[in-house]
């Protein structure tokens, strides 16, 4: 420290007194532990946080699966594994009902938009429960 | 209360008793609130800092390297945390004329002339501080108030020793610049 420094640090010290700090008021500790209780209670949210963080992966799961299966699964000629899949679905004996909607709104569309309302609504229902499932900690 | 040191309570936390943090609080809250008063100059967004800052060394707890002090550690936190509050709020630019010329405004009902003196004294200071860059007002603070030296100063600021140096002396020129103003027109209204 040269002097103009030396002259000038004495000279604000005249005016700062370390010991005249600002305190800090009244309750403050409980405050800042009352942030600190909220801030650790919701830890059982968090799980749920994490439950909710596993649709996006259960989707790519699946997705991946179904393209494997796809690409695996050969088309023309059956193996074993697929024939009995393929005999199972069949002697499920599901088929989607033939519904004329000419003769319900008197309109001429196509047959299969009847597949793609009940695809919605399959859906629908499928995205509801989905919903109840992971939403429940609400 | 037999206070067993900063590091005593930290593993306690650490080791899941969160109320162990309270000892902590009440240890260095008066010091935080003071680092942040000094910077942000307003008692009610002083206290935000200073809560925000423990808040925020609770968080980062486990990141703390029990090798260095926890104090220079939580001024850091307060430190910065001050620093973008002030630098976001933007304050008004004080004039002279915002300070009272008249040194009766300072003293109460039962204030003696000598505590009325030291009330002036430290609301020039205060007035001074408001004028100067909010990183200018910290490294004051932390070399007036909390009596740190330029090594510890740098620890918490980030900046370096021959930097600090530079800093404080320009932020001690400009500061005793405004307390002579003040003073001179205390003079004058008095004339």
């Amino acid at each position: 420290m040269n002097n103009q420094e030396k002259y000038n640090d004495d000279l604000l010290r005249k005016y700062i007194s370390p010991e005249k700090i600002e305190k800090a008021p009244e309750g403050f500790t409980s405050r800042v532990m009352t942030h600190i209780q909220i801030e650790t209670i919701p830890s059982a949210g968090t799980g749920g946080s994490k439950k909710k963080n596993l649709v996006p992966v259960i989707s790519a799961v699946v997705t991946i699966l179904l393209i494997a299966a796809a690409f695996l699964i050969p088309g023309s000629e059956s193996d074993s594994l697929t024939s009995e899949v393929l005999d199972l679905i069949k002697s499920t004996k599901f088929s989607l009902p033939e519904i004329d909607l000419s003769s319900i709104f008197r309109l001429n569309l196509p047959s299969v938009l009847i597949y793609v309302f009940i695809g919605i609504l399959l859906l629908t229902a499928f995205d509801r429960a989905l919903y109840e499932i992971f939403h429940r900690e609400k | 209360m037999n206070y067993k040191g900063d590091i005593y309570y930290i593993e306690q936390i650490l080791a899941g008793n969160s109320n162990s943090f309270s000892y902590v609080v009440e240890r260095h809250k008066n010091k935080a609130y003071n680092l942040a008063f000094r910077i942000c100059g307003n008692h009610e967004e002083a206290e935000e800092i200073a809560q925000d800052s423990f808040l925020k060394a609770y968080r980062s707890l486990k990141s703390f390297k029990m090798k260095s002090s926890f104090a220079t550690w939580l001024y850091r936190i307060v430190y910065n945390t001050a620093i973008s509050h002030v630098r976001i709020k933007k304050k008004r630019v004080l004039s002279l004329e915002d300070f009272p010329a008249d040194a009766t405004d300072f003293i109460g009902n039962n204030t003696s002339e000598e505590e009325a003196e030291k009330e002036y004294m430290s609301s020039v200071v205060n007035f001074a501080l408001q004028k100067i860059t909010e990183e200018e007002r910290g490294l004051i603070s932390l070399y007036y108030y909390e009596e740190m030296n330029t090594e510890e100063i740098s620890d918490v600021t980030g900046i370096s020793k021959s930097n600090i140096k530079v800093k404080l002396f320009r932020a001690r020129q400009k500061m005793l610049e405004i307390i002579e103003k003040v003073e001179m027109k205390k003079f004058i209204y008095y004339e």
